[in-house]
């Protein structure tokens, strides 16, 4: 008589949203691991969900300013990854300049001794003749 | 594109109800979870650029091809199939009243004492293994329909099937479960 009155598909309906209402209720309940993992799985899905979208970002970025190094202006992990070479480009340049000062210590020395010998009263040629060699193992003393 | 508050607020707004959907399906709670997760993780992969309103629909459809996916994983796809193709002969037998049923599930959703805390929850343990019974393909669309909230259209382009089959599989569902629990003695 009842379903007579009520027409079956709403009745059907009510009845369907009692029981969904009912099963919301029960799986409330979940146990407390159950609902970590599932904490946990949301966790991950909103981290790839982050890590998508910087992606894609960082690629419309790259593209809207044709590839040029312009882009560091707009792309905050470019910065990051100039800033971690700087250490290494210093270390490059103090090696450079070291290098460079020995040189033109050694070049600077040479040509003291050259200049020396140049300005002396005695000629260069003199310490490659044997007879003044002997002249000078057999001199005195001063 | 939903915000990743809305992302958020999404998911968090289905991680139960997408579980006890997978445990229905595969009848084991680490398969659910790691069905549950895979599907959280294709939509945030793929689809966080949709508008929020569109998440709901794409992510019943993920979750269902995740289920598949791990059937197929399995090995057991023919058992599915069968379950799939299956449907419930409860022609000339829907004569037992509804809203009889109807009336008992409210006084179950009624002010609760204290004294029926228990029964209440024996109620709902008992409803939950009648959804867990039903044929797949009745507790998907009813599901779906009913505690999902999507409509007939919607229902159908998730399960992929016509909208007048959805409507045959949700009132077969509902009166099987109806006659499910009277026979249980949920009756007024």
């Amino acid at each position: 008589m009842r379903s007579q009155q009520t027409p079956a598909a709403s009745l059907e309906a009510r009845l369907a949203a009692r029981v969904a209402g009912l099963l919301t209720s029960h799986a409330e309940r979940l146990p407390h691991d159950v609902s970590e993992r599932l904490r946990f799985a949301r966790e991950q899905a909103l981290g790839r969900a982050r890590h998508a979208r910087l992606q894609t970002s960082s690629g419309a970025v790259v593209i809207a300013n044709g590839g040029r190094a312009a882009t560091l202006a707009a792309h905050p992990m470019g910065w990051l990854q100039a800033a971690s070479a700087l250490p290494l480009l210093v270390l490059v340049g103090g090696l450079v300049f070291i290098d460079q000062w020995v040189s033109s210590e050694q070049v600077q020395s040479a040509a003291e001794i050259d200049a020396q010998l140049l300005a002396d009263d005695l000629p260069p040629a003199a310490y490659t003749d044997p007879g003044f060699a002997e002249y000078l193992r057999n001199a005195p003393g001063p | 594109m939903a915000t990743d508050k809305e992302l958020s607020d999404f998911l968090k707004s289905i991680e139960k109800r997408a579980f006890k959907r997978a445990v229905y399906a595969v009848r084991n709670d680490d398969a659910a979870l790691d069905i549950v997760q895979d599907a959280m993780i294709r939509l945030s992969e793929k689809y966080a650029d949709r508008p929020a309103a569109e998440l709901p629909l794409v992510f019943q459809r993920i979750l269902s091809n995740a289920t598949m996916d791990w059937f197929r994983r399995e090995k057991v796809r023919s058992a599915i199939v069968t379950n799939l193709s299956e449907f419930d002969k409860s022609g000339g037998d829907e004569e037992f009243d509804l809203l009889e049923t109807l009336h008992a599930l409210e006084d179950t959703m009624g002010t609760e004492s204290a004294a029926d805390a228990v029964s209440r929850a024996q109620i709902l343990q008992r409803i939950d293994a009648e959804v867990a019974e039903l044929p797949a393909r009745q507790r998907e669309a009813f599901l779906l329909r009913y505690w999902e909230e999507f409509d007939v259209a919607e229902t159908a382009t998730v399960m992929g099937c016509s909208q007048g089959s959805v409507k045959t599989h949700c009132s077969r569902a509902v009166h099987a479960l109806a006659k499910a629990l009277r026979s249980k003695g949920i009756t007024p």
